[in-house]
């Protein structure tokens, strides 16, 4: 490895340290700054200003912003979220720690799904390209593409659900059975887990696929037109050997640089889905957060979605760095 | 009748005098114009009825020559805008609060109208406390006092209640509107109607139906849900409707509130008044704990010792400070002056002061907690200041009452057991309790047979008789609640330190037309803090009304001396 790519992975490293700072910098302020009180849910009619003073002092809000900045600031330094104020006896690790794998089996298993049908579905429409079938694939795309997330999730409850009664509703699993799965093993091993999956994973993907599927359709059918697809036509290759091993796999390229993106984003984005089908996942656990004035929950929450983020951006530049090597000759150029 | 009459003058007589000697002036000149004013209330995505009423309420008001802004706005920020923006130069809003929707919720211990009549109106908490409002009425504060020490003479109390609520209806502090009637529907095919208890104030989700519900068949779970917060399984904690179901399940009490609203002895055998300061209490024989302890008098009395523990700290300006463990139960508990020991079975409680409300809002309110669980976890919080017993989640709760823990999974799911050991065996085998955000998922499981017991609805009324209608295996049961909304005012502050000025805007709530267009028919008509279901503190005489009437407001502010501009808007006298 060139020097170049060494100063530019380690720039953008410095970069992204930087870059989450400055939102947990503003995470913490945006919650304090807020109007919106945690207290809000303690307030009854034998509420006292006593009361009022230890909850403060539980929660640490009775001491100075800057203080309360600096306590948040090592803490987090040392990976500790902090306590919860609206779960008792918990730490907002353990809450993210229990929230975080549903949300990424959800995420993961939705984008898989969406980019296989769309990455297959781009090929095929590109492939038949003005027919009436493509006219129709690509509006229903473009459809499920606008159509809002909870509506598609409630369309797909009511029929699947409530209706034929195929499918659970919600959760990942009725409480009888969860209790008894004491690992995330038993939890993945379990049919019922998978089941109670299909119809958020469904939805989801139904929402994602459109994006790979558009995105492909068009690289296909630019590189359609390129010279080199010409030659293994006039080759003699088969119509399907030029669609899949010449064509497909050059205009995969921009939908991987995408998918990668697109898992970053996802996490954070199932707050929607997750609401609709009950899921127990971050994005369900944010909106508790918010709507209760949480905050360190609420940080927590922001934060490790930020950190996601950044790292998968992270990752996608030293990719870049690697396989274009034009990224780190000009970091080079700028550093001498 | 002459008689009836001339009772009417004298209360009248003295209501003026009061409203002369308690109202405080306002600090407006006549002639000037009343500024604008804000009302509160939360979002229509939180609470679409609440939402609904006080748009309403706003444009009637303006009716009245006023400029009114709605501002819906989330609870959390609510509490910054009302309980927090109570007085001038404090809080986060700009200004204090003028006029809020707000909304009180049933609970058994309410079933006493000691609650209310002393902490919504009684001037000692006005500046930390629920009577946000400011109230300050000095003839008031005695009559909620004596109330509460009226100990012997249960009629002698009703009559102080009655004129309790007759005070608070004249000087209009709170404008009473509704006491929901609160709708749930249950899966008959799967329960016996009959044996569904409807608990006065409270509806059928109470703890005698949860014992006494029969399965019809083998499938012997009850499946409810909730789309509320389920985030805590502590006895010593009180953290919201949901949590509350669970707690008073898990955890007996020496007495309960039975159907009909009134304390009788449970895990207590007897409960005996020496005199009005000193009550024997003696625990029933052969009670065990869930992990197969007994039941004893030392825990009965240290679940009162652990309500009272806490440290006093010294804050920076030398004034002491009492901080409890158990910041929730402490005010249940602070009237016990001592706790003896008599035998195993037996002790005495020795109050501080008479209270009459002591057996509802003490003995059927604290949870009973073992010893041998609690007492090291409160010595550890007592030597800490960054904990309280809010904070302490128990890996395996232990109570004894009919129901025990199987799980808990923070606002995911509660799973409960019948307790084979207890002197009261439910008839169901299983209590199951989900969270669901999603409000619609909850009409759909209820209708699919996922649930089978839904107890808690924030939505529209209408649509659960729809789906009741629709499904036969379905029955929606419906009582008067405790709770109630109303339209509360900052009586600090001008406008809403006039009387009549506060009267008049009662009189622009079209009370029966939201009953019947925005409850769908489902409240019955509130003009008391104290609810039509507790009938017994309600044989007062005829509270004044304040019908809906536009014409009549103007004409109530006109004799007041408020005139209008040219513009047509409204002048202070």
């Amino acid at each position: 490895m060139n020097r170049g790519v060494v100063y530019y992975i380690l720039g953008r490293f410095l970069q992204s340290v930087m870059v989450l700072w400055i939102i947990v910098t503003l995470l913490f302020l945006l919650f304090r700054l807020a109007p919106s009180n945690p207290l809000a849910s303690y307030i009854d009619t034998t509420f006292t200003k006593q009361q009022e003073a230890a909850l403060l002092a539980r929660f640490g809000l009775d001491k100075p912003l800057g203080e309360q900045y600096i306590i948040y600031l090592f803490n987090l330094l040392k990976l500790d979220l902090g306590e919860t104020f609206s779960y008792s006896g918990k730490s907002v690790m353990d809450i993210l720690r229990a929230d975080l794998p549903n949300t990424i089996y959800l995420t993961l298993s939705s984008l898989l799904l969406a980019y296989l049908v769309g990455v297959l579905g781009g090929i095929a429409m590109a492939a038949l390209r003005g027919s009436l079938l493509e006219r129709v694939g690509t509006t229903f795309t473009l459809m499920t593409r606008a159509a809002p997330q909870f509506w598609v999730g409630m369309l797909l409850l009511t029929f699947f659900a409530f209706q034929l009664k195929l499918l659970p509703s919600s959760g990942i699993g009725p409480a009888i059975v969860r209790y008894r799965w004491e690992t995330e093993w038993d939890k993945l091993m379990s049919p019922v887990f998978w089941r109670h999956m299909i119809l958020p994973t469904f939805t989801l993907a139904l929402y994602l696929h459109g994006l790979p599927l558009l995105l492909m359709r068009s690289n296909m059918l630019e590189v359609l037109d390129q010279d080199y697809v010409t030659m293994s036509r006039l080759a003699g290759y088969s119509e399907w050997r030029v669609m899949i091993q010449t064509a497909a796999r050059n205009a995969m390229l921009p939908v991987l640089t995408a998918l990668t993106l697109g898992i970053g984003y996802s996490i954070g984005g199932n707050v929607v889905i997750e609401h609709v089908f009950s899921w127990p996942g971050l994005g369900r656990t944010l909106v508790r957060a918010v709507q209760q004035a949480d905050y360190p929950l609420a940080q927590g929450a922001f934060f490790f979605i930020a950190l996601i983020i950044v790292f998968m951006n992270f990752i996608a530049d030293i990719l870049y760095s690697l396989l274009d090597p034009r990224v780190g000759a000009s970091a080079q150029a700028q550093v001498s | 009748m002459s008689r009836k009459l001339a009772r009417i003058s004298v209360i009248a007589a003295l209501l003026a005098l009061v409203m002369v000697a308690v109202v405080p002036v306002s600090s407006q000149s006549a002639g000037e114009m009343v500024p604008s004013i804000i009302v509160h209330s939360v979002t229509q995505a939180e609470r679409p009825i609440e939402y609904e009423t006080t748009r309403l309420v706003v444009e009637n008001m303006r009716e009245l020559g006023l400029e009114v802004e709605h501002r819906a706005i989330p609870w959390a920020q609510l509490i910054d805008e009302i309980w927090y923006s109570r007085v001038e130069g404090e809080g986060r809003a700009e200004r204090p609060f003028q006029m809020t929707h707000w909304r009180m919720v049933g609970r058994p211990e309410r079933s006493d109208p000691d609650e209310f009549t002393y902490n919504l109106f009684h001037s000692s908490v006005r500046d930390g406390g629920y009577n946000f409002i400011g109230y300050n009425n000095p003839d008031y504060d005695a009559l909620a006092e004596a109330q509460r020490v009226e100990v012997a003479d249960k009629e002698a109390r009703l009559e102080l209640i009655c004129e309790a609520q007759q005070v608070i209806r004249n000087d209009m502090v709170n404008a009473y509107f509704i006491h929901p009637l609160t709708p749930q529907v249950v899966n008959t095919d799967t329960f016996n109607a009959d044996s569904i208890v409807t608990q006065a104030g409270i509806g059928v989700h109470n703890f005698w139906t949860w014992i006494g519900i029969e399965p019809t068949g083998d499938d012997k779970t009850l499946i409810t849900s909730t789309t509320s917060f389920l985030n805590s399984f502590n006895p010593l904690e009180i953290a919201g409707d949901a949590p509350s179901r669970v707690t008073e399940m898990t955890w007996d009490r020496l007495m309960r509130i039975n159907p009909i609203g009134v304390p009788e002895p449970w895990a207590a055998e007897s409960v005996v008044w020496e005199d009005p300061l000193n009550v024997v209490v003696t625990l029933r024989q052969g009670m065990t704990w869930h992990d197969g302890e007994a039941v004893q008098s030392d825990d009965a009395a240290y679940s009162f010792e652990a309500a009272l523990a806490g440290t006093t700290q010294v804050d920076e300006d030398g004034n002491e400070e009492f901080r409890p463990e158990a910041p929730d139960y402490h005010p249940f508990a602070r009237n016990v002056a001592n706790i003896e020991i008599i035998d195993d079975l037996s002790l005495r409680f020795t109050l501080h002061t008479p209270s009459a409300a002591f057996e509802t809002s003490s003995l059927a309110k604290l949870n009973l907690i073992p010893k041998h669980v609690w007492e090291p976890i409160i010595d550890d919080l007592l030597t800490r200041d960054d904990a309280d017993a809010d904070s302490i989640q128990e890996e395996i709760p232990i109570g004894s009452g009919p129901f025990k823990y199987v799980a808990f999974d923070v606002n995911e799911f509660v799973l409960l057991e019948a307790f084979d050991g207890h002197w009261a065996l439910p008839q169901i085998d299983t209590w199951l309790m989900n969270v669901l955000p999603n409000q619609e998922a909850t009409l759909g499981q209820i209708q699919s047979g996922e649930m089978n017991f839904l107890w808690e609805w924030p939505g529209d009324p209408g649509v659960l008789q729809d789906i009741v209608n629709e499904n036969e295996h379905l029955d929606l049961f419906s009582a008067i609640s405790i709770g109630m909304n109303y339209f509360a005012f900052n009586v600090r502050y001008a406008p809403f330190d006039d009387v009549s000025f506060r009267q008049a805007v009662a009189h622009t709530i079209p009370q029966q037309f939201i009953i019947d267009n925005i409850f769908n028919g489902m409240a019955a008509p509130a003009d008391s803090f104290v609810s039509a279901a507790l009938e017994y503190w309600r044989q007062c005489d005829d509270l004044p009304t304040y019908d809906f009437s536009i014409e009549g407001a103007r004409a109530l502010l006109e004799s007041a001396g408020y005139s209008w501009d040219d513009d047509g808007r409204l002048l202070y006298p």
